[in-house]
C-alpha cells in the first residue's frame, strides 16, 4: 500500500463514480417503471432545461450548500475506497474519513430541508435527524468491527486482512448492520422516510431544475459509495481468481449496489418512531456483541 | 429541427405527472392512472417534481384555487391537462399525448415563462398550501419577518417544551389523498396538535362513483350482484393501494392498483382471484408492515359507536393494520361473487350503507383520532379510513374541533 497513486486517478475517480451512480439510477428506473438505460439521461436533460422555482423567503444559500455538498461528500468518501488495490487517497484512517463524509450528507439533507422554508421539507429534515440517531451508532460499531478484525483503519489493510475468509462470513451481524445503514446513508428504500411520498417528497419536495438534479445525482452517488465501501470492508476487497483486482472490485460493488437498488419498493418504509427502539435495543447490542466476539478472536 | 427542440422532445418523453382529482372525478382518475401505467409513466409526489398536471373532474371554487396554486408551483416547461368527469379512455390518451407535445413546444413554453415573469414571484397574500407559514394562535404579537410573512408562533407542546406552531393544510391536492378532503393541521415539530376538517367540493354533483351500482339499483335500475361486487373489490383495492403507498411500499401499492383496474375491466380475467390471493398473502405476511402499521389510529367499539361509524371500519375495529386486513378480506369475498347474475338488493356499499353518507362519520371522528399523532401516523390513519368526499357533495359540510 506504499506505492504512490498516479495523478490521473484524481480525474478518473469522479468519472468511475458517475458511471456507477448512473447505472444504479438506470437499474432503479428499469426495475420500477421499465424506463431503460436512457431513463436517467432523460430525467437529467429534463431537469437541466427546467426553470428553477422561486420559493418565497427561502434561504437559497443554505439550500445550495445542502444540495451541492451531497455529491461532494460522495466523491470525498469515494477517494479513500480502493479500486483494485489503489485508492486515490491512501489514508491511514480511511474508515474514519469515510464515516465523517457520510455524516456530511446529514447536514446536506437538513440544510436543504430547512432552507426552502416549507413545512413538508422541514418535517423531512426532522425525520432525517431521528434516522441518524437510530442508525449511526450500529453503523459505526459495524465499521469498527471490521477495522478491529484487521487491526487497521486503512481500507487497503482491512481488505488485505481477509485473505482466505471474508469478513462478511465470520462477522455476519456487522455485515447485515452495514447493509441496513448503507440504505440509511443514501435515504434509500426502506430507510427513505426523510424523502417519503407521504410528505410529497419530504426534504426534496420543493427542489426543481438543476437543484433537483444535483440532489438526486448526489444521492445515487452516495448509494454507490456505500456499496463500494462494503467491498474492502466485508467482501475481501479486490481479491478473486482470474480477473484483475480492479475488475473484482467493480463486480463486487455492482453486486452490492444491485441488491440495494432492488430492495427499494420491496419493503414498506421504516418509521423511526418504531425503528428507533429496535435500533437501540437490538441492533446496538447485537453489533457490540459482534465486536466483542471479533475482539476475542483477534486477541487469541 | 433545432437542438433545443430535439432536447426538449427527448426530455419530454416520459414526463412525471402530478394528478389532482376533484370529488366527482374518481372514474377519470382511474382512467388516468391506468393510462399512465400503460405508458410506463411516472407520477410525481409534489408539484416541483412534476412536468404535467392532470386535473381529473371539475373542481369547485376552493379546490380550483388549490389547483391553481399547484399549477403556479410547477416549474416550466410544464403542461396542464383538464379532463372532466365524463372523459373517455381515448380522451385521456389524447390529453396526455397533447401534454407531451406541449412540453417540447419551444414557442409555447417561452410564452408561458414570459407571462410568469411579468406576473412576478409568488407572494404570501395569496393562498398557498405548501409554503405559507402563518402565525400560531399562541402568539398574537405577530412579529413580522422582513419578507412579509409572519414568523411561526410558539406554544407549549405535549412535553411542556416551547415549540414553533405551524399551520399546515393537508390536501385538498396531495398524492395518495382522498380527493377534496382538507385537514387544517396545527403542527409542533411533526406532531399533530389540532385538526380542522373541511372539504373542497367538485363542481359537478353526480353520483358517487364507488356507490354507483347500489344507488342505481335503489333507483329501480337492474344491476347485478356481480357488477356491484366488482365495484366493491375495486374500491377496497383502491383504498388499500393508497394506504400501501402512504406506508412507502411502492411495489405492493402498484400491484393493488393493477388488481383494481383488472377488477373493473369488463370481463375480469379468470386468474384474478388467484392473483389477488397471492397479493393478499404477501401483504398480510409482511412483518415490516405489521410492525409499522400495528397500534396506530386505533378505533375501538365505543369510539366507533359514539361517532356513528358504519361500514368496514366499524366491522373491523382496531388499528390501521386491522382496517387494511378488513379491506383485503372484503376484496377476497367480493371477487368470489363477481359472476353472480342475481339482481342487486340491499344498500351495503364499499364504505357502508349507501345514501347514509358513511364517510360523514369518518370526517367527524378525524379531529379526535388524529390529535397527538405524528404526521406520518396521521397520514396512515386517514388513508386507512379513506373517506369518500363524493358522498358528501349534496350538503356543504364542515366540522370543527
Amino acid at each position: 500500500m506504499s506505492e504512490t497513486t498516479p495523478a490521473w486517478t484524481v480525474v478518473a475517480l469522479p468519472l468511475v463514480l458517475a458511471g456507477l451512480a448512473y447505472s444504479a439510477a438506470a437499474m432503479d428506473a428499469g426495475l420500477r417503471s421499465g424506463g431503460g438505460i436512457a431513463a436517467p439521461l432523460r430525467e437529467g436533460v429534463r431537469l437541466i432545461v427546467q426553470q428553477r422555482r422561486r420559493m418565497h423567503a427561502a434561504d437559497m444559500l443554505l439550500v445550495r450548500a445542502g444540495v451541492l455538498s451531497l455529491p461532494v461528500a460522495a466523491v470525498l468518501a469515494a477517494a479513500v475506497i480502493p479500486l483494485g488495490r489503489t485508492a486515490v487517497w491512501d489514508l491511514r484512517v480511511g474508515v474514519v474519513w469515510f464515516n465523517a463524509m457520510e455524516v456530511v450528507a446529514w447536514a446536506s439533507l437538513w440544510l436543504a430541508g430547512w432552507g426552502v422554508n416549507s413545512a413538508f421539507p422541514l418535517v423531512g429534515g426532522y425525520r432525517l435527524v431521528a434516522q441518524g440517531l437510530a442508525y449511526e451508532l450500529p453503523h459505526m460499531f459495524a465499521l469498527i468491527t471490521a477495522a478491529l478484525g484487521a487491526g487497521s483503519l486503512d481500507f487497503g489493510e482491512v481488505a488485505a486482512a481477509q485473505h482466505g475468509l471474508w469478513f462478511a462470513v465470520w462477522m455476519p451481524v456487522a455485515f447485515a448492520v452495514y447493509l441496513l445503514s448503507a440504505l440509511a446513508m443514501a435515504f434509500w428504500g426502506p430507510m427513505g422516510h426523510p424523502l417519503a411520498d407521504d410528505l410529497a417528497g419530504g426534504a426534496a419536495a420543493e427542489l426543481s431544475g438543476p437543484d433537483r438534479l444535483v440532489f438526486f445525482a448526489g444521492r445515487s452517488a452516495l448509494l454507490t459509495v456505500a456499496a463500494a465501501a462494503a467491498v474492502p470492508l466485508f467482501l475481501g476487497g479486490a481479491s478473486g481468481p482470474w480477473l484483475p483486482g480492479w475488475a473484482w472490485s467493480l463486480v463486487k460493488t455492482y453486486a452490492v449496489l444491485a441488491l440495494l437498488v432492488w430492495v427499494r419498493g420491496r419493503f414498506p418504509v421504516l418509521r423511526m418512531d418504531r425503528f428507533m427502539a429496535a435500533a437501540w435495543l437490538v441492533l446496538i447490542p447485537a453489533a457490540l456483541l459482534q465486536a466483542l466476539v471479533v475482539g476475542i478472536v483477534v486477541l487469541t | 429541427m433545432g437542438v433545443r427542440t430535439r432536447l426538449l422532445r427527448f426530455a419530454a418523453g416520459r414526463p412525471p405527472v402530478f394528478v389532482a382529482a376533484a370529488p366527482g372525478g374518481t372514474r377519470t382518475r382511474l382512467l388516468v392512472e391506468s393510462e399512465l401505467r400503460r405508458r410506463n409513466g411516472r407520477t410525481a409526489a409534489s408539484p416541483a417534481a412534476a412536468s404535467v398536471l392532470v386535473v381529473c373532474g371539475r373542481p369547485g371554487a376552493a379546490l380550483a384555487e388549490a389547483v391553481d396554486a399547484v399549477w403556479d408551483a410547477m416549474p416550466g416547461p410544464r403542461a396542464l391537462v383538464r379532463l372532466d368527469e365524463a372523459a373517455s379512455r381515448a380522451e385521456v390518451d389524447a390529453g396526455i399525448d397533447r401534454a407531451v407535445r406541449e412540453l417540447s413546444d419551444v414557442a409555447a413554453q417561452q410564452a408561458d415563462a414570459a407571462e410568469r415573469r411579468e406576473r412576478g414571484p409568488w407572494s404570501p397574500s395569496g393562498m398557498d398550501g405548501h409554503t405559507a407559514q402563518s402565525g400560531g394562535h399562541a402568539d398574537h404579537s405577530g412579529h413580522e419577518h422582513h419578507t412579509g410573512l409572519a414568523m411561526a408562533g410558539r406554544a407549549d407542546d405535549r412535553d411542556g417544551l416551547k415549540l414553533d406552531v405551524l399551520h399546515v393544510p393537508l390536501g385538498p391536492v396531495l398524492k395518495d389523498w382522498p380527493a377534496g378532503l382538507v385537514l387544517g393541521l396545527t403542527l409542533q415539530g411533526d406532531v399533530v396538535q389540532a385538526v380542522e376538517v373541511d372539504v373542497a367540493e367538485g363542481a359537478a354533483g353526480g353520483v358517487p362513483y364507488w356507490d354507483e351500482p347500489w344507488l342505481r339499483a335503489a333507483a329501480g335500475e337492474r344491476v347485478t350482484v356481480g357488477e356491484a361486487e366488482r365495484r366493491r373489490a375495486a374500491g377496497h383495492l383502491d383504498s388499500a393501494g393508497r394506504l400501501l403507498a402512504v406506508a412507502g411500499w411502492e411495489g405492493a401499492a402498484e400491484e393493488a392498483r393493477l388488481l383494481r383496474d383488472l377488477a373493473l375491466a369488463g370481463e375480469a380475467p379468470a386468474e384474478l382471484p388467484a392473483r389477488f390471493a397471492r397479493f393478499a398473502r404477501r401483504v398480510k405476511g409482511s412483518r415490516t408492515l405489521r410492525w409499522m402499521l400495528g397500534g396506530i389510529g386505533r378505533i375501538d367499539q365505543g369510539f366507533a359507536g359514539r361517532h356513528g361509524l358504519t361500514g368496514p371500519p366499524a366491522r373491523h375495529p382496531g388499528d390501521v393494520l386491522a382496517r387494511l386486513h378488513g379491506w383485503l378480506d372484503g376484496t377476497g369475498e367480493a371477487l368470489v361473487r363477481t359472476g353472480d347474475p342475481a339482481p342487486l338488493r340491499g344498500t351495503d356499499g364499499p364504505r357502508g350503507p349507501v345514501g347514509a353518507m358513511p364517510s360523514r362519520a369518518v370526517l367527524a371522528l378525524l379531529p379526535e383520532l388524529l390529535g397527538g399523532a405524528e404526521l406520518a401516523a396521521a397520514r396512515l390513519t386517514v388513508a386507512s379510513l379513506d373517506p369518500d368526499v363524493e358522498q358528501l357533495t349534496e350538503t356543504a359540510w364542515t366540522a370543527h374541533e
